[in-house]
């Protein structure tokens, strides 16, 4: 699907507004404030397998989304990072 | 948490930091769900949604995904997906936990079980509205048996059930999240039309703009329309007004490099220089 970057935005005196009213420090479409306009790639569908994830903890060890969470239901959250 | 516990219900948060920013971070904020770390962003990529529009030589943004949250049934089928255009909207845990059990019904407190005219109540599921973290305003219809409202979108003529939020430049929403409707077919003339029966819940997506100013409540007001028909004759066209006074979450600014007094967490600036030293390296 052709991706097109949200740019729209207005410069305020507390900065950059973007089209939904929310305020931030640089315009939209750089840097980190590259939201997608339209469609954009969201995963695997509703319906779908879950993928397993492989990959490690806050702690260093070994971690498998399957095998940890054992059969329970579960919310996986894909988040922007805890330093910025 | 607790009640993420008490539903049994196991959260995860996945982000490309390192595994001791995230130990950093869970350790700041005393969190006590699973923060999993994918520095090269190989999880992010098989999942599809590396946000490709950040260049790769914005060496510190690249290799953040979309952000966005799936909820995973007892058998790991994926149940609900929540992502949203705008990166300041997170899932609120509220939906997350809501959709994780399986059913979206808040407490009725309809007084019948089965009233003689439509009931609808309005609540708000959680108990503070908050920047960027989006919650639900509830509305909940209870359906006389042997009567439907017409769901959306309603034959032409008649009118669905909705909300409509009065202007506020406090709050941004999302589209409404309706249940699934059934198929109903009149007997006298075959006709056929969406509509919903018994009780269900029409979910209006809020958060609070940064944009309007800080405040400390905000009151949501609007109005609840439906149109409700046993198979032979239809009411006229009903609506009710409400307004719910709901406190806002004060959440502290935490970006890098945002607004002053923002603050940092814990080594961010240790963290993020080594982040971008490796992934320079790297090329």
């Amino acid at each position: 699907m052709p991706l097109e970057l949200e740019t729209r935005g207005t410069q305020t005196e507390q900065g950059w507004q973007d089209h939904d009213g929310f305020l931030g420090p640089i315009q939209p479409g750089t840097g980190p404030r590259s939201d997608p306009r339209g469609d954009f790639p969201t995963g695997p569908e509703v319906g779908a397998a879950m993928p397993d994830v492989g990959c490690l903890t806050a702690d260093g060890t070994r971690f498998d989304l399957h095998e940890h969470r054992a059969g329970k239901p579960a919310a996986f959250v894909f988040f922007r990072s805890a330093v910025w | 948490m607790q009640e993420f516990d008490a539903a049994g219900v196991t959260l995860y948060a996945l982000s490309y930091d390192e595994a001791d920013a995230l130990r950093d971070f869970r350790d700041a904020h005393g969190i006590t769900y699973t923060l999993l770390s994918d520095p090269d962003s190989e999880v992010i990529r098989a999942f599809g949604i590396l946000n490709t529009l950040i260049d790769p030589d914005d060496h510190p943004w690249y290799g953040i995904p979309y952000p966005g949250s799936y909820v995973v049934s007892p058998a790991g089928t994926i149940t609900h997906k929540f992502f949203d255009n705008s990166l300041f909207l997170r899932a609120g845990p509220e939906q997350l936990l809501r959709a994780a059990q399986g059913q979206r019904l808040l407490e009725s407190t309809a007084e019948a079980a089965a009233p003689e005219a439509v009931e609808v109540n309005v609540a708000f599921d959680g108990k503070s509205l908050a920047f960027t973290v989006q919650r639900d305003l509830v509305v909940q219809f209870t359906v006389p048996p042997g009567r439907h409202v017409y769901a959306n979108p309603a034959p032409q003529g008649s009118l669905a059930v909705d909300v409509v939020l009065d202007d506020n430049r406090h709050l941004v929403q999302r589209a409404i999240v309706r249940p699934e409707s059934e198929l109903h077919t009149l007997a006298a003339t075959g006709e056929s039309f969406q509509v919903h029966h018994d009780r269900f819940e029409l979910r209006l997506p809020l958060t609070v703009s940064n944009a309007a100013g800080a405040t400390t409540a905000i009151n949501v007001s609007g109005e609840v329309r439906w149109q409700s028909c046993d198979d032979e004759v239809c009411d006229i066209p009903a609506s009710r007004r409400f307004e719910l006074s709901l406190p806002v979450a004060q959440t502290p600014a935490v970006a890098l490099g945002s607004e002053k007094g923002a603050a940092l967490e814990p080594n961010a600036m240790a963290h993020f220089q080594k982040m971008s030293e490796r992934r320079q390296g790297s090329d």
